[in-house]
């Protein structure tokens, strides 16, 4: 698995260099150095360490094994992305009720009072500090609040 | 006669009502913050920064300064009652502080951490106190080749200092220095990774970053783990204790300890990169080897409790000189505070003590009656704390999810920058799941741009000669540091992992 992540890391890696190095000049048209000065150095050494870790990975990396809670984790991940998929949508409050729902009804099971209590309380506080309170910018979405 | 009218003019600022408040709310939220696992200060005080946009820059900044040192305080109540550290910085904590409960010591051990703390962090403030001045005085006659080798020494420090594989650590402070090169370039104007967008013009703000690195991924690692299973059935009852208070031979034994614990500490909290985690261990390290009864450690000594809290405190104050006299952050944490000061239009350095006194001084004198409050805090309050690690990470987890992402979001009203937390969410649950450092990435995110500007104007001024960087006396002194951080280093993962 951590040689997959390496991977990764170098062909994003190799996409920055890439661009260091054809799209941006190693000195200025003033003669100072330039715009790609930097991104180079950082780019070809980012390449170097990713390749050298990955070859040491792929020799002496032993085999990771999945953890038992990997569903929770990925189900949780998801409710996180869909969460934020809503904030456009719903808005502030209404995606962070739903969100909220949602995630007590998977992770807190069987207590549904609880849960709705949570669901509503917790959402209106956070919407009253930031939005009431701090007058700070919260999603709006389709609905007025 | 100057540091006197200096710290009144401090402590003036300090002790207004509105900043005793902020004062008092910074601490309790640090407590808090200590001891939810898997929720460090890094990502409270990213959460929490736009929380105090509607207050004045002296109580925004006490405030978060607050948390910051308050959560090393919290992080080892969970260390001593469930064998769990609440931050990395209290992982040596649990060596002994949970055998010491088990053996119905909870209540003397907790007592001892907290003076222990105290100790630590007021040394701490007072070496601050005393050393700020000379060292911004010093810093004015740093130039860019000075500035530049401080950054490298920072991350170099960080990546050989973290335990785990060096050049997993230095790939992820490759990628933060490429990130931080995204924006338009300052000095020609060019635009750099922007790929056309409008938002990407200006960079990427590490505030999303680092919410996401610390706040979701550490979150998802910690479900992965499955902490939220494991719950607090382990929890040490400290109801049940009888001698909450610790005897006299505790506080005679674990005198030196306390000593040398909060001068190692300092001394490595100065150093960019090092940090309260590596001081705290440094310090159990030497306890153990000066120990007339190394046999004890690991079963319940106090010395082996007091000597790394002590030090973790002192490191947590230690780490302040380089942020408010030189501007450079020595971890993730100070890295959102040094955010905090430039939002507020007060740019750390070596002329913040000049120029804006009552903001530095108040601070700095703010850090004594915190101090103070978080002693009582800890020896009064323990009974509520308790309870609150009692409440289930089930419940906690999507709460905290909540506020990252509504957070993130009133920053800048930005989807964008939301969106981009997420991502750094789940990089930040791989990179921790693969033994990447996520504080070295953000660490050098926050420093890339200052790296690059001063290596450019460095080679600018010597002609291209690297040679600029063996000429200067505060280049070679830095030079000299960092090398002998790096050997200190190197023999602290040899004595770790003698294979």
């Amino acid at each position: 698995m951590r040689a997959g992540f390496l991977a990764g890391v170098l062909l994003l890696a190799s996409g920055y260099a890439w661009i260091a190095f054809a799209e941006l000049a190693w000195l200025s048209s003033a003669g100072r150095l330039g715009p790609g000065f930097f991104p180079r150095i950082i780019g070809a050494t980012l390449i170097v360490m990713c390749a050298w870790s990955l070859g040491a990975e792929l020799r002496h990396g032993a085999r990771e094994r999945l953890s038992e809670f990997w569903r929770v984790t990925l189900v949780l991940a998801l409710l996180s992305g869909l969460f934020v998929a809503a904030l456009d949508v719903l808005g502030g409050l209404a995606s962070m009720i739903a969100y909220m729902a949602v995630t007590l009804a998977f992770l807190n099971r069987r207590r549904h009072w609880q849960n709705a209590l949570l669901a509503v309380l917790l959402p209106l506080g956070i919407y009253l500090l930031f939005r009431v309170w701090l007058n700070a910018a919260v999603p709006r979405g389709l609905l007025p609040f | 006669m100057d540091l006197f009218a200096n710290l009144l003019l401090g402590f003036s600022v300090a002790v207004s009502p509105i900043n005793l408040a902020y004062l008092f709310a910074g601490v309790m939220i640090g407590m808090v913050v200590g001891i939810i696992p898997g929720f460090g200060p890094a990502a409270a005080l990213a959460v929490l920064l736009p929380v105090t946009f509607g207050m004045e820059p002296a109580g925004a900044v006490i405030m978060l300064a607050a948390i910051y040192y308050g959560s090393q305080y919290g992080g080892t109540i969970t260390s001593i009652l469930l064998n769990t550290p609440g931050e990395s910085s209290s992982v040596a904590s649990t060596f002994d502080g949970y055998p010491l409960a088990q053996q119905g010591r909870a209540g003397p051990a907790l007592v001892m951490q907290a003076i222990a703390s105290f100790v630590g962090g007021t040394f701490g403030v007072v070496l601050i106190t005393l050393l700020a001045p000379p060292f911004s005085q010093l810093a004015r006659s740093f130039g860019p080749p000075e500035f530049f080798l401080l950054v490298v020494m920072g991350l170099s420090t960080l990546i050989v200092m973290i335990g785990g594989n060096w050049r997993l650590g230095l790939i992820s402070a490759l990628v933060g220095l490429a990130l931080g090169t995204v924006g338009v370039d300052l000095e020609t104007g060019n635009s750099r990774f922007t790929f056309g967008s409008a938002e990407m013009i200006g960079g990427i703000d590490f505030i999303p970053i680092a919410i996401g690195l610390f706040g979701l991924g550490e979150l998802y690692y910690a479900f992965y783990s499955g902490l939220h299973v494991s719950g607090t059935g382990g929890i040490v009852q400290l109801q049940k204790e009888k001698r909450f208070w610790p005897e006299l031979r505790d506080y005679v034994e674990t005198r030196w300890a306390l000593a040398r614990g909060s001068l190692l500490g300092f001394v490595v909290g100065v150093l960019p990169g090092a940090g309260a985690t590596v001081a705290s261990l440094m310090s159990y390290s030497l306890e153990k080897s000066v120990s007339r009864t190394p046999q004890k450690f690991g079963k319940g000594a106090m010395a082996g409790l007091v000597g790394p809290e002590a030090a973790n405190n002192a490191a947590s104050s230690g780490a302040m000189v380089p942020l408010l006299t030189l501007g450079i952050p020595g971890s993730a944490a100070t890295a959102v505070l040094l955010a905090a000061f430039v939002l507020w239009g007060l740019t750390p350095g070596p002329l913040l003590m000049a120029q804006k006194p009552e903001f530095a001084w108040g601070l700095i004198a703010s850090m004594y009656l915190g101090n103070m409050a978080l002693l009582a805090l800890n020896v009064f309050a323990i009974p509520l704390f308790v309870q609150m690690i009692k409440l289930p990470y089930r419940i906690l987890a999507p709460a905290v999810i909540l506020v990252c992402t509504i957070g993130t979001y009133s920053v800048n009203g930005s989807i964008v920058e939301t969106w981009l937390m997420f991502g750094a969410g789940l990089a930040g649950f791989f990179m921790k799941l693969h033994g990447f450092s996520p504080a070295a990435l953000v660490l050098a995110l926050v420093l890339g741009p200052l790296a690059e500007q001063s290596l450019r104007q460095t080679l600018a001024i010597s002609r291209g000669s690297l040679g600029i960087f063996l000429e200067r006396a505060p280049s070679l002194w830095i030079l000299g540091i960092t090398a002998a951080a790096l050997v200190v280093g190197m023999a602290m993962r040899r004595a770790r992992d003698p294979g």
